[in-house]
């Protein structure tokens, strides 16, 4: 099984969302990294076609996912950023009725329905009305019912968000085992669930992929540009203000700071060990800075 | 099956069908049937300023008209309505108030307006059966055909249209069979000919939403990406939209039925509509009639339901879908008046924009040079054009968004 990409594209009037993008995926996990607005949402919901694309093909095994129709969507399982459910129903509910629409019959679906429950530690919830759920619930209500149909291919868009820690941990350990011979695509923001459990990593900006392979193959374009540098606790904010500023620790009066940059940022400075987050920081530092202004 | 079934089960549990069917029921049901029989329309009078003011003694009063009305022998000829006439002035004479209310009085003095213009006083705000000499009610029949022709004449309906109606006429039972027909004349030319009106605000209040409703859930994406997302769930949804519709119809038929057969029985079923509506042609009787409307009210209802689930589809906003539904069915009765009488006509066949009194009238539609009565138009034609949207609420359900 292989979906190809081949120079998707969408236009928003003048703006372009995604920019000609071409990908050959085969089974495995895929992790769509970018800021906010790079295209990643736009991407995948062209990849479910709930999206019409602007120009290019989406092919499965070389047949267009436009006029596979069903026989596609059938193959699907999809977690949309906006996850929205229905307020009055139950967990349960909500799983069977998700089951009807793709076409799992009714005694096989109730089975399905607990496993996937159970599977999302969902199970002492399955009666309660979806209304009273927390943020978190509800993403994992979205997760399994991406995963009803056992879908050959699953888009994730933001899976994680909501969850706690430990539900993300359940969610990595899910995915890796669902992974096998199916195509897993996700996108998020936190670098560390894609660090452990993407293969392949595509990092995306303005509506193209800008880099893309394993995270040792990334990793090595961020090599020479971490460095750690331990200054007073005085001069931290100036590093703050001035630098890309990974992390920051404080020890005693001195703070331990891990910078990005493309040059020896001080004499005093160490170069590190590369990082995925790293990478994404080198890339998209102004970005998140400017987002978080 | 599953999916309509799951459909049908998730428009039922919302908390906004739940109170629209109660509502329409109470409205339609309790007080446009029950109380309407038992007391505004019905209930005796002691000071005629208002409906309000009537006696909760409807039935009895309903019951009481039946009786009396057998007395009159059971068809309407001179001789029985110089009868209606003569006793309703001695009863006025008496003070027998009561008595009076038991007689078809509206009705007698609509005939005696229609029928004998010369005896009508122009002096006085009396109504004419509390004045007009019994003896000279004479020649009924003749007077009426006169009146039917001339009819025609004022409204220009003469040559092939005019044949037409008059050869619907010649099937007119004569000399009429009489029984009491106020009780008729309420259910038909009011109570279930606004059934439509009624149902087509809470159609559009529950349905509307039934596709945009996915859009504000953000449930549409979600729904699109599904096997049977696109063509599968819009049928679901429109033959959900559908049988709700027959439900609540047949609950307010149900109800009204009851009620009915409660407060009116059907005494009188045999009666020709011409009891209600002196110079109509069709010969129908009030059962006929009865079916006729109901029929009209529900296929109506089926065509305006496709009309809505189409807007929903398009709309995708349920503020939007609920105007636009409302705007469909009320708006051309509001400009009807400003257009040609051919474009009014055309608009009447929109679904529960047309009346079903029309039964009642000498309308016709005339197709390539043939005339064809309206109502056989008016049945038909609305749950068609509904029937015709189904295809274009698939495709805009299914249209993959370009934003």
């Amino acid at each position: 099984m292989e979906l190809s990409l081949d120079r998707l594209t969408k236009h928003y009037g003048s703006k372009i969302a995604v920019d000609h993008v071409c990908a050959d995926l085969s089974p495995g996990v895929y992790g769509l990294l970018g800021a906010n607005g790079a295209g990643k949402t736009t991407l995948m919901r062209m990849l479910c076609t709930v999206l019409e694309s602007t120009s290019g093909e989406i092919l499965l095994d070389g047949k267009k996912v436009t006029a596979m129709g069903a026989a596609y969507r059938d193959l699907l399982g999809y977690l949309p950023q906006d996850f929205g459910c229905y307020p009055n129903y139950t967990a349960e509910e909500f799983l069977r009725y998700i089951a009807a629409l793709k076409g799992i019959p009714r005694h096989k679906a109730g089975e399905k329905v607990k496993e996937l429950l159970e599977m999302t530690d969902l199970s002492h919830a399955a009666k309660k009305k979806l209304k009273t759920f927390s943020g978190g619930m509800k993403q994992r209500v979205g997760i399994a019912q991406a995963l009803l149909n056992t879908p050959k291919i699953l888009i994730l868009d933001e899976p994680t968000a909501g969850l706690d820690p430990k539900e993300r941990i359940r969610f990595r350990n899910l995915i890796s085992d669902y992974a096998e011979n199916r195509i897993v695509i996700l996108s998020t923001h936190i670098v560390s669930d894609i660090e452990a459990i993407a293969n392949q990593v595509f990092l995306m900006k303005k509506g193209k992929f800008i880099l893309q392979g394993t995270i040792p193959e990334l990793t090595l374009h961020a090599q020479d540009k971490v460095w750690e540098l331990v200054v007073p606790q005085s001069e931290s904010r100036r590093w703050l203000d001035t630098a890309a500023v990974a992390s920051l620790r404080h020890e005693g009066p001195q703070t331990i700071l891990r910078i990005i940059s493309d040059t020896k940022p001080s004499e005093a400075a160490v170069p590190c060990y590369a990082t995925l987050e790293d990478l994404y920081l080198y890339y998209f530092g102004d970005e998140e800075r400017r987002d978080h202004q | 099956m599953e999916l309509i079934r799951l459909e049908h089960k998730k428009l039922w549990r919302k908390t906004s069908t739940k109170i629209s069917v109660l509502l329409c029921l109470v409205y339609v049901i309790v007080i446009g049937g029950i109380l309407s029989f038992q007391w505004f329309t019905y209930g005796s009078r002691n000071d005629y300023t208002s409906s309000f003011g009537n006696n909760f003694d409807g039935r009895s009063m309903i019951k009481d008209s039946q009786e009396y009305s057998l007395t009159f022998g059971g068809e309407l000829t001179d001789k029985a309505l110089q009868q209606m006439v003569t006793d309703y002035q001695n009863m006025a004479a008496a003070n027998l108030d009561r008595e009076q209310q038991l007689l078809d009085r509206s009705i007698i003095d609509s005939w005696l307006e229609q029928l004998y213009p010369e005896l009508k006083d122009t002096g006085t705000y009396y109504t004419m059966i509390t004045y007009a000499s019994p003896e000279k009610l004479t020649g009924f029949y003749a007077r009426r055909t006169q009146a039917l022709e001339d009819f025609l004449e004022i409204n220009e309906q003469t040559g092939a249209e005019r044949e037409y109606l008059l050869r619907m006429e010649e099937k007119v039972e004569k000399p009429f069979s009489y029984e009491f027909s106020e009780g008729w004349s309420n259910l038909l030319a009011s109570m279930i000919a606004e059934l439509g009106t009624v149902i087509a605000l809470f159609l559009a209040v529950v349905l509307s939403p039934l596709f945009s409703g996915e859009w504000r859930d953000h449930t549409s994406p979600l729904l699109l990406t599904t096997k049977h997302g696109w063509e599968g769930i819009a049928h679901a949804k429109i033959i959900t939209g559908l049988l709700f519709t027959t439900e609540l119809f047949l609950l307010l038929a149900a109800g009204l039925l009851l009620s009915q057969s409660f407060y009116l029985g059907w005494s009188g079923w045999d009666m020709p509509i011409q009891m209600i509506k002196l110079i109509a042609v069709a010969p129908m009787n009030m059962l006929q009639a009865e079916i006729y409307e109901y029929g009209f009210t529900l296929l109506g209802a089926l065509g305006y339901t496709c009309i809505i689930l189409l807007i929903s589809s398009a709309v995708r906003n349920n503020m939007f879908a609920l105007i636009f539904s409302l705007t469909a069915v009320y708006l051309p009765p509001v400009i009807a008046q400003y257009l040609p009488f051919s474009l009014q006509r055309a608009l009447d066949l929109l679904p529960l924009v047309g009346s079903p009194t029309d039964i009642f009238r000498t309308n016709t539609f005339c197709l390539f040079g043939i005339y064809i009565w309206s109502p056989y138009l008016l049945i038909t034609v609305p749950v068609l054009i509904g029937f015709l949207c189904i295809p274009f609420t698939v495709r805009r359900w299914a249209r993959r968004p370009k934003n």
